[in-house]
């Protein structure tokens, strides 16, 4: 009768499950197995097909990389005083990406928020495809990238260590720190699920590859005790990293006094942009794969609908932070701030700013209606115009702020060429192809969380009073 | 209405609260006398200092209170079951903020704020330049809209919580989260704009983009803190008993950290950025209240109002016992007070730590005569929601937490 109770609950406040009835244990890992399984069957033609167009985008990389190489960064359309072009945009844009996974696999677990057991994997996958593209960039753009590792502070025979005030040194622990905690985070929560790949393996090579993954995983509930103990370690420590690491992206920009960075709000105005590109990213990946591998029953409205509230808080937040902008451009009674804001509305590049303003601003507006949020051709292009417009924020900040500083002698515009594009363009291949070797050969929803919700859902306690934790 | 639903309302609750409400009133009398008289041995400008102070805090409480009200039911967390009501009846009390906020825009606009100043705007181009948005008309006409803002969500959430009470309709569900959806943006926008106007104006040359949010979060930070403190003195009071359980004092112990972490996050941003940048309009802020004594009290701030509770909250031993949890609370909401001081008391051409001895009293005054009203509006109401579909059957006076379904 409680259950019953429940149900009807659900049925009146109108909200979708998280998983769609029907399912048995079996059949939940039945579906997601035959995906990847077996390894040696042939991939689908729309596989090839989206693979082929990754990989050659990836083969751009590479190119661009090597032509980067080869004839230095004058290939690059950075200038004085636009120092910092595609290659910092770049990595700020593929950064903010991946934080929508650590929030998804760490801050949503700990606010134990089931829906997100279905999308977590996928976007920590997602987090370290986009963290890879990130990384290159800085790297890419030192100019002399073989010596990277002066970055490290280590005792040397120069006696020279890293500047520890300036937040370049930071983003070094931050985001390798962060690297690290996100690998380890998803190998972790793979390792029952290899585990589950392992015993439906039918050849040999696959069972060995998957009893290596698997560290000797047997379900003993000694596995499952250490298990999730690690994991909700794990999850402690990836939250600050949700903060932390995006915050020190936004310090390399507001400790300076360029305008239009040097902002106290660019911390947190900086954590919601990167998970508002995170949560957009998500939408443009789970949409398509969901639809072309029918997992319908497991990514379900709920957790489309979910996300478009997530972008939507987030985008307002971030749109707080323009306004804020804008706000005390006139409020310092600065006269070069005054002039960044007259320059961003009326500059050269003020058509960028109109258009971050349409799309972070404006667009996101329509995911406060139901329908809207339902629709989900809707809300797949309005994930790519987040994509675009969180992109657009980065070259807001980053040239328009450069190009018209306090010397107007010294003012210049700055253009990307073809190498910034076709590297930026390459980095695409990088992420994509890396998640189309993650669809076809992993298990891309976690199989036995799955099975915890379909658990619940069997004994009725989600949603009731008392909360599932206790079942 | 008021009167029938009193009737309902065990005695058991009523009661611990009325043994609050007649110290509260005796502390808050006593001390608003005592500051008034106090004041005459100071300058008419410390006498609205004082008040300033005082009045900034307990605004905080009836405003953290409309906030997390629209956050539990945007996020649905059952914690906010059973602290609803006192959420309610803390945004209740913002007619009484609307009173005391009087006297600071009648007689003491001058005394507090430069830019009310006619004489001081003339030599200074800056606020000659500000003075569009620094004005006494606008600063009158602003804060108007911010209550009324305020008022109107405050009395649709109150009136909506009565009829689900009455009718249980799902339907109502729906309506409080849309209206807490705008709300809440609404209420960021206009609190982010109180502060600049009450707080940041005080000195009307520096600015800081995230001094808006890092107050949002001081009010979080105190509303929690002192629902927590509530939440002991009704732990063992029926029919507040039988609902509790360590699961509602982890939760709450766990936003409590969270906003104590939220508030030196932004605190540290600020600190960070405007010190790196070292600029003239920006740094003597900061230089202002590290002075002789303000020193210690921002190191004061941080040791007990972040590092102390921080590690004190992580352990789950902590959280889940109340005789333990409302300490670090108390720590936490007593912080709040000394925290607020150290921002706007060095405003006031402060070189060392030297504020007038009625500074101490006034916020004492005022806060006994709020928890007063505060608990006059929380005992005319049932305790807890009495149809809120979130809990699948009408909760009464014998309703034990062992039927709730799915608790065990």
């Amino acid at each position: 009768m409680q259950a019953g109770n429940v149900a009807k609950l659900n049925e009146q406040l109108q909200s979708d499950p998280v998983l769609a009835p029907g399912h048995t244990y079996g059949s939940i890992e039945e579906k997601i197995n035959t995906i990847p399984l077996p390894l040696t069957k042939r991939a689908s033609k729309g596989w090839v097909l989206g693979f082929s167009i990754a990989f050659a985008l990836l083969m751009l990389l590479f190119y661009s990389l090597g032509v980067l190489f080869a004839r230095g960064l004058g290939v690059w359309g950075i200038n004085n005083p636009v120092y910092w072009g595609f290659a910092i945009i770049n990595f700020v844009w593929w950064i903010g990406i991946g934080h929508a996974g650590t929030l998804i696999s760490a801050i949503l677990l700990l606010m134990q928020q089931n829906w997100r057991n279905s999308i977590n994997r996928l976007a920590e996958a997602m987090t370290l495809f986009a963290v890879a593209c990130a990384g290159l960039m800085p790297i890419v753009h030192m100019g002399r990238p073989w010596l990277f590792y002066w970055l490290v502070p280590y005792p040397n025979t120069m006696a020279m260590w890293p500047q520890f005030r300036s937040p370049l040194a930071w983003d070094v622990f931050a985001v390798s720190t962060y690297a690290t905690v996100s690998l380890l985070f998803w190998l972790i929560g793979l390792v029952p699920d290899f585990a589950k790949m392992r015993d439906r393996a039918t050849d040999r090579t696959t069972k060995i590859l998957f009893n290596i993954l698997s560290l000797g995983w047997r379900n003993s509930s000694r596995h499952w005790h250490r298990y999730e103990m690690a994991y909700l370690l794990l999850a402690g420590l990836s939250t600050p990293l949700v903060l932390s690491v995006h915050s020190i992206i936004s310090l390399d920009f507001s400790v300076s006094i360029v305008p239009g960075w040097h902002m106290t709000l660019f911390p947190p105005y900086f954590v919601a942009g990167a998970v508002f590109a995170g949560f957009a990213m998500v939408l443009t990946l789970v949409i398509p794969i969901r639809k072309f591998y029918k997992l319908e029953d497991f990514v379900t409205m709920k957790h489309i609908e979910n996300c478009c509230k997530v972008m939507l808080a987030t985008g307002m937040i971030v749109f707080y932070g323009y306004m804020m902008e804008l706000f005390f451009g006139w409020y310092s009674a600065h006269d070069v701030e005054f002039f960044l804001i007259n320059n961003r509305f009326f500059g050269p590049y003020a058509w960028a700013f109109w258009a971050l303003m349409l799309c972070n601003g404006v667009a996101p507006q329509l995911m406060w209606f139901k329908p809207l949020r339902r629709n989900l051709p809707l809300v797949w292009i309005l994930s790519l115009v987040v994509g675009v417009g969180m992109w657009l924020e980065r070259f807001v900040i980053v040239v328009m702020s450069l190009h018209r500083d306090y010397l107007p002698t010294s003012w210049d515009a700055y253009t990307p060429t073809f190498w910034d594009i076709s590297l930026y363009v390459g980095t695409f291949g990088l992420f994509f192809s890396l998640m189309f070797l993650f669809i076809r050969f992993l298990p891309m929803i976690n199989i036995f969380e799955m099975q915890l919700l379909r658990h619940d859902q069997k004994h009725q306690v989600e949603g009731g009073f008392g909360a599932s934790e206790e079942a | 209405m008021m009167k029938k639903q009193h009737k309902e309302q065990p005695s058991d609750v009523v009661s611990q609260l009325k043994r609050v409400q007649i110290p509260a009133i005796i502390v808050g009398v006593a001390g608003l006398g005592v500051w008034f008289l106090g004041a005459g041995s100071g300058t008419r400008e410390q006498f609205f200092q004082t008040y300033l102070f005082a009045f900034l805090f307990w605004v905080g409480l009836p405003l953290g209170g409309l906030a997390l009200l629209m956050l539990q039911y945007l996020t649905g967390g059952k914690w906010g079951f059973l602290i609803r009501r006192m959420l309610e009846a803390a945004a209740m009390t913002l007619p009484l903020m609307v009173l005391l906020f009087i006297p600071i825009i009648t007689i003491g606009m001058l005394d507090l704020y430069p830019w009310a100043d006619p004489a001081v705007v003339a030599h200074d181009t800056h606020l000659q330049f500000k003075y569009a948005y620094l004005n006494p008309g606008s600063f009158v006409f602003r804060a108007g809209f911010y209550f009324l803002i305020w008022l109107v969500w405050t009395f649709f959430l109150v009136k909506w919580g009565a009829d689900q009470d009455r009718s249980g309709k799902p339907a109502i569900t729906h309506r409080f989260r849309n209206l807490s959806g705008v709300g809440i943006v609404l209420y960021v926008i206009t609190m982010t704009f109180a502060a600049f106007d009450w707080g940041m104006s005080l000195e009307p040359l520096w600015f800081s983009a995230i001094y808006g949010v890092i107050f949002i979060i001081g009010q979080g930070l105190a509303t929690f803190a002192f629902i927590i403190l509530m939440a002991r003195l009704l732990a063992d009071r029926k029919p507040f008993a039988d609902f509790v359980s360590t699961k509602l004092y982890h939760d709450l112990g766990n936003l409590l950290l969270a906003f104590a972490i939220l508030w030196t996050y932004m605190s540290l941003s600020q600190f960070l950025i405007i010190w790196s940048g070292n600029l003239p309009p920006e740094t003597p802020w900061y230089i202002r209240r590290q002075a002789a004594g303000w020193n210690e009290v921002a190191v004061a701030v941080l040791v007990f109002q972040f590092v102390l509770p921080f590690f004190l909250l992580l352990n789950r031993f902590v959280k889940q016992k109340i005789q333990l949890l409302w300490k670090v609370a108390l720590l936490i909401f007593i912080m709040r007070f000394v925290d607020l001081f150290w921002i706007i008391m060095p405003a006031f051409d402060q070189t060392v730590l030297e504020v007038h001895w009625t500074t101490y009293v006034a916020p004492i005054g005022v806060g006994g005569v709020w928890l007063f009203v505060f608990l006059e509006i929380l005992k005319r109401r049932p305790i807890l929601p009495l149809r809120d579909p979130i809990v699948p059957f009408p909760v009464s006076e014998g309703t034990k937490m062992q039927e709730v379904p799915g608790h065990g």
